[in-house]
């Protein structure tokens, strides 16, 4: 009976957890999470800020999941040590769990820089995890001015969550645009006026340089341009990195992310895999290297490191950035290489008051779209951009809404039947 | 596994799917009165075309949906015994992830993920039941239930 072993239970370790089941009923399959939670959304952390979604909902499987599909999860047990030669893992307590294939699902770590006088203030947050959400949740109040530093997409969930609990929430962001991870330049702009219009202060190119105090709670940040804002409660959310400190002291291969082969998961140890936020990926609309920070994908990824855990020779054919998200009720879907610009790549535009459209074609193949208020039927976008289309077999025009139409209907046919696209 | 198929060259783009999908999920099981009293009602069945040429899409309950696979709250689950891929509307956060990456254009926007759950303890789909021209057909389409 093989032995398997999970670091991590989020996206990419359920998922692996979940697979390992499927494809190996008899394995032992154990899971270690170093936080005090069974597997929750930790999207959905921002949701619970805003009281969309309750404490017993944030959870992704029921707790009687893991007892009917035999699958140990052990919470509170952050792992300190991993000995490749041994096959073995122990954790800060102490305790030891041996494995025949190990899968890192370790995801990332909030990003924190130096600043002058907020290191150890009890009112400084990161925003990443449920306990984080929790903690910022209890300090949030009508009184307070909340200031969040970085406006990716953590920094902008949690102003949104912070925007009717506190009197004020102020954005501090470096560079020159919010969300540049799923908007273009100019989808950017349309966004920003929106959340400033739902009561977000935005300042951009700008960031806070030090912090002044009273005892151990802050009450005052200073900007990059000598501007002083009340603070009662700072965010930080600069940006995250991927947790390779395990992987890197047991001596596996790291280049930012862990280095996995992009097509089985597996790290430079034959008998370790690596899934999720933590791992180097390669994109395939470009081949280019990044970390690719989404769910799906580690949902994916998992699940490969899983097959090819338990044996089984399915690869990962897909990598690639899809996101959907919304703030105060404006829809942003965004898909594959969005800020591809000047050649080889050419862009179809169309822009109507709130509704922004644009799609990035390369050598007639779709490679990515920004849809702002008009994500209808997106995903058959996020198709002809998986299947690599060639777009001169479609019917109709590609800026109208997308259907199935666009497909010949041999192809339509062929689809829908099938069940699975190409 | 049962699934609805449509039949291209049947369909004569009358919409009466649409309607009974929304009459089949409302509160009051009326097409007049859901119409009147529910406006928020979503078909989870689409006519796409005109009357030239016309073709009902419906999720096509995929052996490995991409939906679930993206679902971020886990309110997205295919049924290992039905093989029925369903939202659970108490655990959706309607972020639309889901749509984002189903290649049929199945999902429909509302405060939570809208989809087709085949009528579920219905023995036939509304749609199906309702087509005038059957080009709507429920078949045994094979394909294993547990994704």
């Amino acid at each position: 009976m093989r032995s398997y072993l999970i670091i991590g239970a989020s996206a990419a370790g359920l998922s692996a957890a979940q697979e390992l089941r499927a494809a190996d009923p008899q394995g032992k399959i154990t899971v270690l999470t170093a936080e005090e939670y069974l597997p929750y959304s930790r999207p959905s952390i921002s949701y619970y800020l805003k009281s969309k979604v309750s404490e017993e909902d944030i959870y992704l499987r029921p707790a009687e999941f893991y007892s009917e599909k035999k699958i140990d999860v052990f919470t509170g047990a952050r792992v300190t040590g991993l000995d490749p030669a041994a096959k073995t893992v122990t954790t800060a307590d102490g305790r030891q769990f041996s494995y025949d294939k190990l899968c890192l699902a370790t995801g990332s770590h909030p990003f924190v820089p130096p600043t002058e006088g907020v290191e150890g203030k009890e009112n400084v947050v990161t925003f990443l995890d449920f306990a984080s959400a929790k903690r910022l949740k209890e300090m949030a109040s009508p009184e307070k001015h909340a200031v969040v530093i970085g406006a990716g997409l953590i920094g902008m969930k949690a102003a949104e969550g912070l925007v009717k609990l506190c009197k004020s929430v102020t954005v501090v962001e470096l560079a020159e645009s919010v969300l540049p991870s799923i908007l273009d330049a100019n989808s950017a702009v349309m966004v920003k006026e929106h959340l400033e219009e739902n009561g977000i202060s935005i300042l951009l190119g700008n960031t806070v340089t030090r912090a002044d105090s009273q005892g151990d709670t802050i009450t005052s940040v200073e900007l990059k341009n000598g501007e002083k804002l009340p603070c009662d409660l700072l965010v930080m959310a600069v940006g995250v990195r991927p947790e390779t400190a395990l992987a890197e002291k047991a001596g596996l291969r790291v280049e930012r992310g862990i280095t996995v082969d992009p097509e089985t998961m597996q790290t430079s140890d034959p008998d370790i895999y690596a899934a999720g936020d933590c791992v180097t990926s390669v994109d395939m609309l470009d081949g280019s290297k990044k970390i690719i920070a989404l769910w799906p994908n580690a949902v994916q990824q998992g699940k490969i490191a899983a097959r090819q855990m338990a044996g089984k020779a399915d690869r990962l054919t897909e990598n690639f950035s899809v996101n959907a998200i919304d703030f105060f009720g404006l829809r942003i879907c965004t898909c594959g290489l969005i800020h591809a610009a000047g050649d080889p790549y050419r862009e179809l535009v169309r822009r109507e008051g709130s509704v922004y459209k644009r799609l990035i074609v390369k050598e007639n193949k779709l490679v990515g779209f920004v849809l702002i208020n008009c994500i209808e039927n997106a995903g058959i976008y996020t198709a002809l951009i998986r299947s690599g289309t060639d777009l001169s077999t479609l019917q109709g025009d590609l800026m109208d809404m997308p259907t199935m139409l666009l497909y010949s209907e041999a192809e339509r046919t062929s689809l829908l039947l099938g069940g699975e696209p190409a | 596994m049962k699934k609805v198929i449509a039949k291209e060259n049947l369909c004569l783009n009358c919409r009466l799917c649409e309607v009974y999908c929304k009459t089949a999920h409302s509160k009051s099981k009326d097409p007049l009165r859901a119409y009147l009293n529910e406006p928020e009602l979503q078909s989870r069945i689409t006519v796409c075309g005109d009357n030239q040429k016309s073709v009902a899409v419906q999720c096509r309950h995929c052996d490995n949906p991409k939906c679930v696979e993206a679902c971020i709250t886990g309110a997205m689950q295919k049924d290992p015994v039905t093989g029925v891929v369903t939202c659970d509307a108490e655990k959706c956060i309607g972020c639309m992830t889901c749509l984002a990456v189903c290649p049929f254009g199945c999902i429909k926007i509302g405060e939570t993920a809208v989809k087709c759950d085949l009528c579920q303890g219905e023995e036939e789909p509304a749609c199906v039941k309702n087509c005038p021209n059957r080009a709507l057909v429920y078949l045994e389409m094979g394909g294993k239930a547990d994704a």
